[in-house]
């Protein structure tokens, strides 16, 4: 306080004491000039610190969005990629067994097909035929569908394409009915489909 | 108090700068303790009370594959779903009271039931069940093992009291096809039989996991996501082709049946590479429904099971003569019906006759026991015994099949009289199956023994390709023993009396067969039933393919003629399965006798 009154209390001199001289007017425009210049930076830093300040909080704002669009897109993708593993799976349980051999050979067996016994070559060299050279004589080596022996649980159930009323465990047994009449006893006897029947005895 | 050092603004500032530095540097050792020093503690700390999910990565079990990559074993999901009993109750009592719009669980149960394939009934009952044990229970099973078409009809019924956890099973597309080799898994998913079980190191997956946080509405919040990938387990690659698996299993279901027989195999066995390429048997397991088969049936008789192999050794003990005691096809003995040997060994033929002036082939031709016994002592029984051990018999194969069984083999010198003369016709000793097949294959590859496998390699997730350790192969025979005794054999098939039965058009088939005795337990053998076999390769002027045909008693023919029709047909299979060029060199027919 006492250095501002005491610099109060001093009576500046309104003009320099010192006789003028050739170069004394251009030092009293520098001296004007000089805060002139130094105002005008600090306010366009100022202005360029500002907008890059809001510059980075949008550019921060706008991939923030992006990401938060982008988590929500992923979820999006997740929830479909989800829905249709299920479809595959789906897919690869009602197809599961279709390929076994079992299925395969019960439906060429219901369509009549043969495994033949002893093939027969061509030699293309001198056109000779390798083999018995035999017709299939209408007997399959093995009976896929009468005596399908090889089980598969999950076609077990499934039917074939080419008798659709049949599985691998074989033709359906025909069932013959005999209708009663009016509650009474119907008089011809059931038609013997299977033999005598046998009692059943352990 | 204003001092002088205060009002000076340097110092001023130096204060200030200490003051922001001092809680700058609380700032940073705080930072470091949070972030670094209990990072763990308390990320898995935000984990536990932020919105956290975590989710277990079911890494897929390698699958089993055939010879030509057909899948035989293969991963798939199912479900087990549960029901919150009290929620159920709760929920009825609110839409009873008018505050809720949701259907009553009479009416949900019906439609449960219709997808799950139970009675409604059922499905009510298992809720009451729950409820009566436990007024407050918030759990009961629904059902297990649900598949993925039922699971998302139930979660599309939209009730809050049913839900569904993930559970890693099985499926063997083609059923039994191979079943026996494959083996199964429990219903936990730990492998029980087979190969799924003495491979499980290719097969095993590694599960991985997802920890994440997400927000209100479910979302993952980007950034909390870690992922530890589950690995799948590798691919086992088998050296069975499965079709002629298929035709086998059939045809020997059919012969065990016709025969009358308890059980019934056929094993083929890849000359030049030791690859067995079909091993089927009859009964066998399903392993999509392994309850359905007993319990004695669920594994491989093929590799469990040995059996004395009877007259089928006489071919190994014929080579062995010609090998290291100067034999050839053309060497006689006579022989009569029954022979008395001068350590005091009796051997008897199972048909009478007077004596005859047999070559070494009529002895194979009429499987004569008193013929091979008296070529046999023209090498002594340890040459014998050795002989044996290298065509393989008594040493298991390295098929990798678990629990494996081998042949029993006594030294030579624990041979008593008797033992010494029976040896030589496959008595008082015992085989396998696999055993049998590699010594044929042996005989028909040139004189060398090639290791037997069930298991080509296993491919592992990363792409690596490990194939399993084989025996390397060895020399047991000479080539010109070899040549001898695919002569021989094929003589055998060509002269036999059930010559017709084994005959396939076009081709050249070897091969001989045994009438093995059965033990009845105490010391005896069974009377009347016997273990037949009969082995064969083809073509006989080029093998490529050994067939083994066994059935265990068979009672509409009892003796290894049953095998006949069998062998046959498994032989024009493989052959047709495998191209085999027709044979076009006619074989030349050997004397019976001298």
């Amino acid at each position: 306080m006492s250095t501002i009154a005491n610099a109060l209390a001093t009576p500046t001199p309104s003009v320099a004491p010192i006789p003028a001289r050739s170069g004394a007017p251009d030092r009293r425009l520098r001296l004007v000039e000089t805060p002139a210049r130094r105002r005008r930076p600090k306010l366009l830093y100022g202005i360029v610190a500002v907008l890059g300040a809001f510059l980075i909080a949008g550019a921060q704002m706008v991939l923030s969005i992006m990401t938060t669009q982008g988590s929500y897109e992923l979820a999006e993708l997740t929830q479909e990629q989800r829905a249709l593993t299920y479809q595959k799976q789906i897919l690869y349980d009602d197809v599961a067994g279709l390929s076994s051999p079992q299925y395969l050979a019960a439906n060429a067996a219901a369509l009549g097909m043969v495994i033949d016994e002893s093939p027969s070559y061509l030699r293309l060299s001198d056109g000779a035929i390798l083999g018995a050279s035999q017709v299939a004589l209408g007997s399959s080596s093995v009976d896929a569908i009468g005596r399908g022996a090889v089980p598969n649980a999950l076609i077990a159930d499934t039917p074939l394409v080419t008798v659709p009323d049949a599985t691998i465990d074989g033709l359906p047994v025909e069932v013959v009915e005999t209708p009663a009449v009016d509650g009474g006893v119907s008089n011809t006897p059931p038609p013997l489909t299977d033999g005598l029947p046998t009692p059943s005895t352990h | 108090m204003t001092t002088r050092s205060t009002r000076s603004p340097r110092r001023r500032t130096v204060v200030a700068l200490a003051v922001v530095l001092a809680v700058l540097a609380g700032f940073i050792v705080r930072l470091i303790d949070i972030q670094v020093v209990n990072a763990d503690e308390h990320v898995s700390d935000s984990l536990d009370h932020a919105f956290a999910g975590s989710q277990t990565l079911y890494g897929a079990r390698g699958s089993i594959v055939d010879e030509n990559r057909q899948t035989l074993a293969g991963s798939i999901l199912l479900y087990d779903c549960q029901l919150d009993p009290l929620l159920i109750t709760q929920i009825d009592e609110d839409v009873l009271a008018g505050k809720s719009s949701a259907r009553l669980w009479a009416a949900v149960s019906e439609d449960v039931a219709a997808i799950t394939g139970q009675t409604p009934e059922d499905v009510r009952s298992i809720v009451e069940a729950a409820l009566a044990e436990n007024p407050d229970s918030r759990f009961a099973y629904l059902k297990k093992r649900v598949t993925t078409e039922q699971f998302r009809a139930l979660v599309d019924l939209n009730t809050p009291y049913i839900v569904c956890l993930q559970h890693p099973a099985r499926a063997y597309p083609d059923g039994a096809v191979a079943g026996n080799l494959v083996g199964f898994v429990g219903s936990d998913g730990a492998p029980l039989e087979g190969l799924e079980q003495s491979q499980d190191s290719c097969l095993a997956a590694t599960d991985g996991k997802r920890v994440y946080q997400k927000g209100k509405d479910g979302v993952v919040i980007p950034g909390t996501e870690r992922v530890e990938p589950a690995t799948g387990g590798g691919t086992l690659q088998l050296t069975i082709n499965r079709d002629l698996q298929w035709y086998l299993q059939q045809l020997i279901a059919e012969q065990t049946q016709n025969m009358g027989a308890q059980s019934g195999a056929i094993l083929v066995y890849e000359v030049e590479t030791g690859k067995v390429r079909a091993a089927a048997e009859y009964p066998t397991v399903d392993p999509n429904d392994v309850a359905a088969t007993e319990v004695a049936d669920r594994a491989s008789r093929i590799f469990r099971n040995q059996f004395e192999p009877g007259s089928t050794f006489k071919a190994l003990t014929a080579a062995t003569v010609i090998d290291a005691g100067g034999q050839t096809p053309h060497s006689t003995v006579v022989v009569s019906g029954s022979e008395t040997f001068p350590n005091g060994a009796r051997v008897r033929d199972s048909f009478q006759h007077p004596a005859y002036e047999y070559t070494l082939t009529g002895v194979l031709i009429d499987s004569s026991n008193a013929g091979i016994s008296k070529f046999s002592e023209t090498v002594s029984p340890q040459t014998r015994y050795d002989y044996l051990r290298a065509f393989g018999i008594g040493s298991g194969t390295d098929s990798s099949y678990p629990s494996e069984a081998s042949g029993l083999l006594y030294p030579a010198n624990e041979w008593g009289a008797q033992t010494t003369y029976n040896t030589s016709f496959g008595q008082a000793l015992t085989t396998t199956m696999p055993e049998l097949a590699r010594a044929y294959g042996a005989i028909a590859n040139d004189g060398m023994l090639m290791p037997l496998s069930i298991v080509e390699s296993c491919t592992l997730a990363d792409g690596t390709v490990i194939e399993p350790e084989r025996a390397e192969p060895t020399r047991v025979i000479s080539e010109s023993t070899s040549a001898q005794m695919r002569q021989m054999l094929e003589n055998v098939f060509l002269q036999a009396p059930y010559a017709k039965n084994v005959e396939i058009p076009g081709y050249r088939v070897a091969g001989k067969t045994g009438t093995g005795e059965k033990s009845d337990g105490n010391g005896g053998y069974k009377s009347g039933v016997y273990y037949t076999t009969m082995v064969g390769f083809a073509p006989a002027d080029d093998p490529e393919y050994v067939v083994v045909v066994t059935l265990d008693e068979p009672t509409k023919v009892t003796s290894s003629a049953a095998n006949a029709p069998a062998f046959q047909k498994a032989m024009t299979q493989v052959l047709k399965t495998y191209r085999v060029m027709p044979s076009t060199t006619a074989p030349e027919l050997l004397p019976k006798f001298g």
